[in-house]
């Protein structure tokens, strides 16, 4: 499309307009507090507030829908650090150093660092639209079912080698999630396994249902049967809101070089912020100097997924909006909306309404200006869910993954798998298996499984699927590299000191 | 004092029979009295759920309805949940549906078929569109079936989200009725029709089946190119794009959707509704909502809804059969 520039500066002022600025802070609010809520992503916090945008011009709406969601990126990863319950899929890698920060007292810090990450991941990618948002288009149409499947294998494969020096037992956990996602109706032949007869189990269990179980009810069961001692559960200390001079400069480069690897993944229709922030921690902590802090609290742990969810938010709405194919989820769910307000986001949007596209994009980057304000003012007030004592916060984020298990899929019979989950997250705490694979494998697994499927039929094999192009080489090559680098890596160190 | 006592239940009598003349034009029983529940057997975001809160915004703008207008989400099992629990409400629960009421029940996934619920109406219809990437050497929808004629396998045919669904089996149906051996053929299933248009344009199939207000606007940016629709005329700002009827393949397939209620509705209830949507089908408003969703009128009252689901249920059940997705 090339970068109009007229229509850009237009977009810009329209953004400005006092009903769109009033627009981004509402729904950027919104999408805060909703994405704050364990259960309750960005994908359940646009759908359920679209009845908003009924009669409402299409623009506003767009811009709305979009704040909302960028806002619930923003919340979503609050639980993560303070209580270790992601709301959602792509707040996960933020729990493994955000939660960790806060038990060491850092929990301001933490928010505050976030906040500022998800900026920086935002900002270089409203950037990279703006100048790259056709070529990379055309980019993510080269992923074909087998560049798919070596894409997820080796976001599998990542996650499971973070659980160094005990990969089998990330392997069984990334089992279970696999597992898992055996239930449900198998798309490619029609025939229903482990449904039992049920007709909620046919779409099989959400994985979202399985994250508040294992996260939030886990985590609950877990400080309320194990840790008996309750001074020993919550730091008092919150520290400071305002970070260290240390921490943002370990963290600045890894938000910079993290965000485009968050972009081109969101790009990816189907990928998202998952995967994105997956794969930017684990590639994070390869390259950093200081990988074995990574776990326990590094400011740049936090940092980077951060950065590279918001990315990949970002980079959703390309395919949406050049070709009118949603690249995810919630991105689905407001092409939805869209076109019940009669906008047509597609490769015509750009031609025959620039105007839109263009203040949506200038509103994306406003917005995350106005939501960075918004969480950093909000910290004062958020840290002091740590303040409060364990016998009514516990009931409260129970009472919170019941409502937002109920919302996904408003049935009975997912309480009852939120809380089979919620032991399986116990046990494997106190087991001390890694969660990240098992949950991971839930996300990608059918969509794994279909994938190489599909490639297996139409490349006629598995050596074909492999050598298909070289996306897929260079994905499979990650994907050994992953699994036994970090193994021979501690060996040769090892044999260092040894020596 | 007395007096006024003695008015008073006259009063209110008269105004009961004022209301009720009111709520109810034809006269008859005092229906609906309480708040009509439209049932979307989908989550929030998709076309059922679409479908219903278009219903509701129309009735209840336009005034059609006094009662309030609930939309309830019930989604799973491809509309079965949302059906299962119809099938207890009593009349004042309508669902949204589509030709899944059928299949499901002939592809064995449901006890639960048409002929279980009250046919209300068929509101909209939406046509399909088989297409080609926009560099395929395939010329035209006859030399694509010509080619499948030969080697049904020699094509990858792309469709979501499940086989059994409308866009799957009019592909069967055509490929059916041009002598195609369609047991053979390889179809790739993708998640949404999302994918499956991303995967055409990528090149990673050589030929997709979605519905037209999937594709219609990457045919027209010249992404990809549509052979033909399954409409009985034309597409409108579309005409360039053949029916397959032109082509010589004889035979037409909406993918439709309609409204429906528990079993067991009244006369005066269904002609309550008769009434309702005949009316609600003319405004300008309803016709803004086909507009948006690239839907047309496809109206039919509960009589000819009820012929309709006969007939299309015979259609179905050997289309199924044709397709070897029974076994």
């Amino acid at each position: 499309m090339g970068v109009d520039w007229n229509s850009f500066f237009e977009g810009f002022m329209t953004a400005l307009s006092f009903q769109n600025l009033l627009f981004i802070f509402l729904g950027g609010l919104l999408g805060t507090i909703v994405g704050m809520l364990p259960g309750l992503g960005p994908a359940t916090a646009v759908a359920v507030l679209i009845p908003i945008t009924f009669g409402m011009d299409s623009t506003s709406a767009l811009i709305l829908l979009g704040a909302i969601y960028y806002g619930a990126m923003y919340g979503g990863s609050r639980s993560s650090i303070l209580l270790n319950t992601p709301g959602d899929g792509s707040a996960i890698a933020a729990t493994f150093d955000g939660y960790p920060m806060t038990r060491k007292g850092q929990a301001g810090q933490a928010l505050t660092l976030a906040t500022l990450a998800s900026l920086i991941g935002g900002t270089v990618a409203i950037a990279g639209f703006v100048f790259l948002a056709n070529p990379l288009a055309s980019f993510a149409l080269q992923f074909g079912p087998a560049e798919y499947f070596f894409l997820l294998i080796f976001t599998l494969s990542a996650v499971v080698s973070l659980s160094k020096g005990n990969m089998i037992k990330g392997f069984v956990s990334m089992l279970l999630g696999l597992i898992v996602t055996t239930i449900g109706v198998d798309s490619q032949s029609g025939v229903y396994r482990f449904t039992f007869g049920n007709p909620h189990l046919s779409e099989g269990i959400d994985f979202l249902v399985v994250i508040i179980g294992v996260y939030a009810v886990g985590e609950v069961l877990y400080n309320i049967l194990v840790i008996k001692d309750e001074n020993q559960q919550m730091k008092e200390d919150v520290g400071n809101s305002w970070i260290t001079k240390e921490q943002w400069s370990r963290s600045f480069w890894p938000m910079i070089r993290q965000a485009p690897i968050g972009f081109l993944v969101g790009i990816l229709p189907g990928a998202g912020g998952s995967i994105a922030s997956m794969i930017s921690y684990t590639t994070e902590q390869q390259v950093s100097k200081k990988g074995e802090e990574f776990g326990k609290g590094a400011p740049e742990g936090l940092a980077s997924p951060e950065s590279s969810n918001n990315a990949a938010s970002v980079g959703a709405f390309i395919p949406l909006l050049t070709m009118g194919i949603p690249g995810s989820g919630t991105t689905a769910v407001i092409l939805g909306a869209l076109i019940m307000l009669g906008l047509q986001p597609g490769p015509m949007l750009f031609q025959n309404q620039p105007e839109v596209a263009w203040t949506f994009i200038n509103s994306l980057f406003i917005g995350n200006i106005v939501l960075v304000i918004i969480n950093i003012l909000l910290i004062g007030l958020l840290v002091r869910i740590l303040k409060t004592p364990p016998q009514i916060l516990y009931p409260i984020i129970l009472v919170l993954a019941f409502i937002g298990t109920y919302t996904l899929g408003y049935s009975i019979i997912d309480f009852f798998i939120l809380m089979i989950f919620g032991v399986i997250g116990l046990l494997m705490k106190i087991l001390n298996i890694p969660v990240a694979p098992l949950i991971l494998a839930v996300i990608i697994g059918n969509m794994m499984e279909q994938n190489f499927r599909m490639a297996f039929v139409s490349h006629d094999g598995f050596l074909q699927m492999l050598t298909a192009s070289p996306i897929s080489i260079l994905f499979a090559v990650l994907t050994v590299a992953s699994v036994f680098l970090p193994a021979l890596f501690s060996r040769l160190s090892k044999g260092r000191t040894e020596s | 004092m007395k007096k006024y006592f003695k008015v008073f239940p006259i009063l209110m009598l008269s105004v009961v029979l004022v209301l009720s003349a009111c709520g109810n034009s034809s006269g008859e029983a005092n229906y609906p009295d309480e708040n009509v529940e439209l049932i979307a057997p989908a989550t929030p975001g998709g076309g059922w759920d679409a479908t219903a809160r278009a219903l509701q915004n129309v009735l209840d703008e336009e005034g059609f309805v006094e009662q309030n207008i609930n939309v309830e989400n019930q989604p799973g099992g491809g509309g079965e949940v949302g059906w299962q629990y119809l099938s207890d409400q009593n009349s004042h629960s309508l669902s949204v549906n589509s030709s899944l009421i059928l299949t499901n029940n002939l592809l064995g996934q449901s006890d639960l078929t048409y002929e279980d619920f009250t046919p209300i109406a068929t509101l909209a219809t939406e046509w399909i569109s088989t297409a080609v990437p926009s560099d395929s050497d395939i010329e035209d929808g006859i030399d694509m079936l010509d080619r499948l004629k030969e080697d049904p396998k020699s094509l990858t045919i792309a469709v979501g989200p499940a086989l059994g669904n409308n866009d799957h089996l009019s592909f069967v149906r055509v490929a059916d009725e041009y002598g195609v051996d369609v047991s053979e053929l390889e179809f790739m299933i993708y998640e949404s029709g999302g994918d499956v248009l991303t995967a055409l344009m990528g090149g990673h199939a050589d030929v997709a089946t979605m519905s037209i207000s999937e594709s219609l606007e990457q045919h027209q940016s010249g992404d990809i190119e549509i052979l033909a629709t399954t409409a009985d005329e034309p597409i409108e700002g579309a005409e360039d794009i053949p029916t397959w009827q032109e082509l010589g393949v004889d035979f037409t397939f909406p993918h439709w959707r309609g409204i429906m209620g528990p079993p067991d509705m009244t006369e005066e209830e269904v002609a309550y509704w008769d009434e309702t949507f005949s009316q609600m089908v003319e405004t300008e408003a309803w016709q803004t909502v086909l507009e948006n969703n690239g839907w047309q009128d496809y109206y039919m009252n509960s009589e000819e809804s009820r012929e309709f689901l006969e007939e299309q249920n015979q259609m179905y059940e050997d289309l199924v059969e044709t397709a070897g997705l029974t076994d």
